[in-house]
């Protein structure tokens, strides 16, 4: 919505970028962003992901505009809307398709969590289709989640706030992370076809107790026998706490990738081999705290290990109490502050909010103009601490739907 | 989701007196070893530490090494305790063993199905599936249930097509009845009307009909009221419809057209009137919202 002629809000480094675009699109601010990895001798500038990204946005806003400088370590982003996969625009037969390159490190979360923020408020049903040598869809070593993960524990939130209708995470292909971390074969296709006006209010204070444990084992490439004995493991430390958990076993071939070389062009190689498990524990009240542990890259780690690393990962997220765990509660305040121009709460662990990602965050919000969160301790018995944060909605929504 | 956690626990303690019986002989010779050392060298002070550790492993302070070199020499000490931790340490050994997992695979597959699917888990689909596995578990009375849709059935059709039985009496029709029962399932099915009812006839003969009906109708409703029976009130007779014949296509939807012009009733003319004052008056409702909504308004209203 380029309208006005604000000055642009200026920005410094890469931290937080994506979570910064993703807000300059919502709220229609052109972003400055200055000095990304200027201090780098070597990898100055936008990072293969964040120029993919940059892409991304591209392809599902119509008319946003961005200069990149010739080192890359300054970005002006100048936002249009978000039309969605409008045929015609970026789409072909209502799907965009997004190729990553070979060279990405990140795992698919990382494009995916922003890209389902921006989607409730696209004009028209929004169908992205990843591909290409470089979608991970595993956890990976850089900290983003799986993609099963972001079906099973972030997806299950939009719900929360009204939109259930035709939301699809659709895995085609599965990958783990090439050799480096660096690139995967993986295929995802994301629908969202629920967009609505403004968000509902959310009032989320009851933590409940977990009720169930579920999760996904995969493993792409090598013996099914690892899911087996990740399962294994993990629920000889869950079971006891959780009787009521239970997690699927997918095996899958190992991704191919197209490498031409001078003698043949033709040639492929496999890519992404490994495997992983993805932990989600649900509330009684419907929160959803979840765990993400693969193999790592260079390999060399038993499948019990992994089993158990998750498992504590899992105990480790839950303890730290609140409604919501630190990755999904970007997702959450996001979508609250685009919210009616009304008070929602959202009662979150101490030690969520004291991550240096939502203080970001927060900063972030309150300088594209959003008012401060209000904090208080959360009432009732109240063991662990936990704070309840009020956010004021600004009543943007949906600009599509507005003009429409 | 219910009995998940399916574990067998075994206790087995093992017996002390197998306990008692391994020790002493270990003591008899190290006794015997000992005191051939101590006859040839000076009394042992590395030996006892060591047994201490194995007793005892959190203390291993320097000061206590040396106080237990004064305790290190006589022998009686050691028996003293040998005997004590055999009275105590009681083994358990407690194995723990989940359920074997094939015995969830059943449930697994449908479990499976909703979760590993392109759609986010919701808790609902978990509700659906428990009620459709109960459905399920009654298999066994779902031969019952059909026996008894039939019967019910055949009642059905009994009650419905008794008045053609009066004559015959048997209860499958044959003839000219079967065929009149056979109608009448027909338009129970949805037929429009009765394969026996004549399309074709004389106007006189249909104008017939029709005031016999009525007649009919009135003798029963004067007989009622003479009775003082109160009837059901008379059905509308519906006149004929004033819709709109079927046109050819391509026609215009308005008017009508003849002599190379579209002429326009006042009725026409009205109508589109309307619609259109009616679309504009319902356009944007709703309230909330700020930015450039005063200005689309009043664009929507010149």
């Amino acid at each position: 919505m380029a309208t006005t002629s604000q000055a642009p809000l200026r920005f410094t480094s890469h931290h937080n970028l994506v979570y910064r675009l993703v807000l300059s699109t919502l709220t229609g601010r052109t972003v400055h962003i200055s000095q990304i990895r200027s201090s780098s001798p070597t990898n100055p500038g936008l990072a293969p992901h964040e120029i993919s990204f940059l892409r991304l946005l591209e392809a599902v806003t119509n008319g946003s505009q961005m200069e990149i400088s010739y080192t890359g370590t300054i970005l002006v982003y100048k936002p249009g809307l978000i039309t969605g996969s409008a045929s015609g625009v970026g789409a072909s037969g209502g799907v965009i398709r997004h190729e990553l390159p070979s060279n990405c490190s990140r795992g698919l979360s990382y494009f995916l969590i922003p890209l389902c923020l921006l989607a409730p408020f696209s004009k028209a049903p929004l169908k992205v289709l990843f591909s290409g040598p470089g979608v991970i869809t595993s956890s990976t070593p850089t900290g983003d989640m799986s993609v099963d993960s972001v079906r099973t524990a972030i997806l299950p939130l939009y719900n929360q706030f009204g939109m259930f209708n035709n939301v699809e995470l659709r895995i085609l292909k599965r990958s783990n992370p090439g050799p480096n971390g660096r690139g995967g074969g993986g295929e995802v296709q994301f629908t969202f076809g629920h967009q609505i006006r403004l968000p509902k209010t959310l009032h989320l204070m009851n933590p409940g107790r977990i009720k169930r444990v579920r999760g996904v084992a995969y493993s792409i490439g090598v013996s099914g026998s690892n899911n087996a004995r990740m399962i294994e493991s993990c629920r000889g430390i869950l079971n006891p706490l959780s009787p009521d958990t239970y997690i699927f076993s997918d095996v899958s071939s190992a991704p191919l990738v197209p490498t031409p070389d001078k003698n043949n062009p033709n040639a492929k190689k496999k890519i992404g081999l490994g495997f992983g498990l993805s932990l989600v524990a649900e509330s009684s009240t419907g929160c959803l705290f979840s765990a993400d542990v693969a193999s790592p890259p260079s390999g060399g780690e038993a499948p019990e290990d992994i089993g158990k690393k998750c498992a504590f990962q899992l105990l480790e997220t839950i303890s730290k109490g609140g409604c919501v765990p630190p990755a999904a509660a970007t997702t959450m305040l996001t979508l609250m502050t685009m919210g009616s121009e009304d008070v929602g709460r959202l009662q979150v662990g101490r030690e969520v909010i004291a991550d240096p990602n939502m203080i970001q965050l927060a900063r972030d919000l309150s300088k594209f103009g959003a008012p401060g969160w209000g904090i208080r301790d959360a009432a009732g018995e109240n063991e662990d601490g936990d704070v309840i944060i009020s956010v004021v909605g600004r009543g943007i929504g949906n600009v599509g739907r507005k003009v429409a | 989701m219910v009995g998940k956690r399916k574990r067998e626990t075994a206790v087995v303690s093992r017996s002390t007196k197998t306990k008692e019986a391994s020790p002493e002989p270990a003591n008899d010779a190290q006794d015997i070893f000992r005191k051939y050392f101590e006859a040839q060298f000076e009394p042992i002070e590395t030996d006892v530490p060591s047994k201490r550790d194995a007793e005892e492993p959190e203390s291993g302070d320097d000061d206590n090494i040396e106080d237990d070199d004064e305790i290190s020499e006589p022998d009686s000490d050691w028996d003293g305790l040998s005997g004590e931790s055999d009275e105590e340490n009681v083994v358990e050994v407690v194995e723990h063993k989940d359920a074997s997992l094939g015995a969830n695979d059943l449930m697994d597959k449908k479990a499976r199905k909703a979760f590993m699917s392109a759609k986010p888990p919701s808790s609902a689909d978990e509700k659906k599936k428990t009620t459709k596995s109960t459905k399920k578990d009654n298999s066994d009375d779902d031969t019952n249930d059909a026996l008894n849709l039939k019967h019910d059935l055949d009642l059905q059709r009994l009650l419905r097509e008794s008045h053609l039985l009066d004559s015959a009496s048997e209860l499958a029709p044959t003839g000219k009845n079967r065929l009149k029962a056979l109608d009448l399932r027909m338009q129970d099915l949805g037929a429009k009307e009765s394969l026996y009812k004549q399309k074709n006839m004389p106007d006189a003969f249909r104008q017939g009909i029709k005031a016999k009906a009525i007649s009919r109708d009135e003798k029963r409703r004067r007989e009622a009221k003479e009775n003082g029976i109160i009837l059901e009130k008379p059905s509308k007779i519906t006149k004929s419809d004033n819709k709109r014949r079927e046109r050819g296509i391509g026609g215009s939807s308005i008017g009508k057209f003849s002599g190379g012009t579209l002429n326009l009733s006042k009725q026409d003319l009205h109508s589109m009137q309307s619609s259109r004052g009616r679309s504009s008056r319902g356009g944007r409702g709703g309230r909330g919202g700020r930015g450039g909504r005063g200005g689309k308004a009043k664009r929507g209203r010149f």
